[in-house]
């Protein structure tokens, strides 16, 4: 469990250098700082970045298969499983509470779980399911769906 | 000699249905895959090609002859799926069929695997595993499985884990939590990696969940 913790935080650290890396990397080609030791071993373990991330018919799909469980087909968090849940799955049409969430926040609720950033432990994580740019682009998703942004 | 013959006789009779099976016989394929080479048919009934590893023939025979709901929603193939809910229960058969069908169930196999045990769990681990079933890897979202109070709990767009000890096979079930890609392209539950101490533990637990438990 320690192990596991560690290891999370480790990796949470590294995520949020690569999605601040990421953001930087619209405005032109990636910088051409040489990484240290410890972020090539990462960064080698991940996929490739988006650039831009875009809701396309297979973010529709992905979100469809297995989100719409929980969470439901049109997102309202009213899937087959949400009245049976200790906590009800997030309704993902309602801007109030998404707007109060960052893209990073929001991502990181998706591939290592609600736990992971405080929320109810009912949202497994994804991290060996969905690629990661699947994940952005289903968080790219859930702002289409709530027609909101990070405040 | 007689009895012989009549053995002989009345095994060709019993092998005439059975020559193109039972399974055959009762059009399973419609609904479930048989045959690992099908794919992509969006079948509406849980893929069967893998019977044999994956459940106990005992619990086959009972559940052919007195079906129970354990996917109320549904096979996740279904195009139907999500919306459905309060499926009825599959098909009953004669005790005879059923005895037949889980024969050729038993037969159908794609997988070796590594045996594990499935010795009964400590109080202790018990609740701890029991802890991670629910709030580590979130499983309850989704499969009912029994609380430590003997209460069913839990989501229903997986198949039921209440009787999961006597349904299933323990080497089947490590290894789907390994390589579930073993046996499905695509499923609906996420893929985790567990650390094998875990994988054995969390075995040990589901087969710690059965029918009778239930209070």
């Amino acid at each position: 469990m320690i192990i596991n913790r560690k290891f999370l935080l480790t990796r949470i650290i590294l995520l949020t250098t690569l999605v601040t890396a990421c953001g930087q990397s619209e405005q032109a080609t990636p910088a051409a700082k040489p990484p240290t030791q410890q972020e090539v071993a990462e960064v080698t373990q991940q996929t490739p970045q988006p650039k831009p991330v875009q809701v396309t018919e297979d973010t529709r799909q992905t979100y469809q298969w297995y989100c719409s469980q929980c969470h439901g087909i049109k997102g309202k968090g009213d899937g087959i499983n949400a009245k049976l849940l200790t906590v009800p799955p997030r309704n993902h049409t309602k801007a109030a509470y998404l707007e109060t969430r960052t893209d990073e926040q929001l991502f990181e609720a998706i591939k290592f779980g609600g736990l992971s950033v405080g929320r109810a432990p009912c949202m497994p994580a994804w991290e060996h399911t969905l690629e990661e740019d699947a994940i952005h682009s289903l968080v790219r998703y859930i702002r289409e769906l709530c027609d909101c942004e990070a405040l | 000699m007689k009895t012989l013959t009549t053995l002989i006789l009345s095994g060709l009779l019993l092998s005439t249905p059975a020559s193109a099976g039972v399974l055959e016989d009762k059009n399973c394929g419609s609904c479930h895959r048989l045959k690992a080479e099908e794919t992509e048919k969006g079948f509406t009934g849980p893929d069967l090609h893998y019977a044999g590893n994956k459940f106990q023939p005992e619990w086959l025979k009972h559940f052919l002859n007195n079906p129970e709901v354990i996917r109320p929603a549904g096979f996740v193939t279904d195009p139907g799926f999500l919306p459905k809910t309060d499926l009825p229960p599959h098909i009953s058969s004669s005790k005879e069929d059923a005895n037949a069908l889980a024969q050729e169930l038993m037969d159908l196999k794609i997988s070796a695997p590594t045996p594990v045990t499935s010795e009964p769990l400590s109080k202790g681990l018990r609740a701890r595993i029991k802890y991670q079933f629910e709030r580590t890897f979130g499983c309850i979202s989704c499969h009912q499985s029994l609380n430590l109070a003997g209460k069913i709990r839990g989501g229903i767009s997986g198949p039921s884990l209440v009787n999961a000890g006597n349904r299933l096979q323990a080497d089947w079930v490590a290894d789907w939590l390994k390589a579930p890609e073993t046996y499905t392209a695509k499923r609906r539950m996420p893929r985790y990696k567990m650390e094998p101490d875990t994988l054995d533990q969390f075995t040990r637990f589901l087969m710690t969940l059965k029918k009778e438990n239930i209070k």
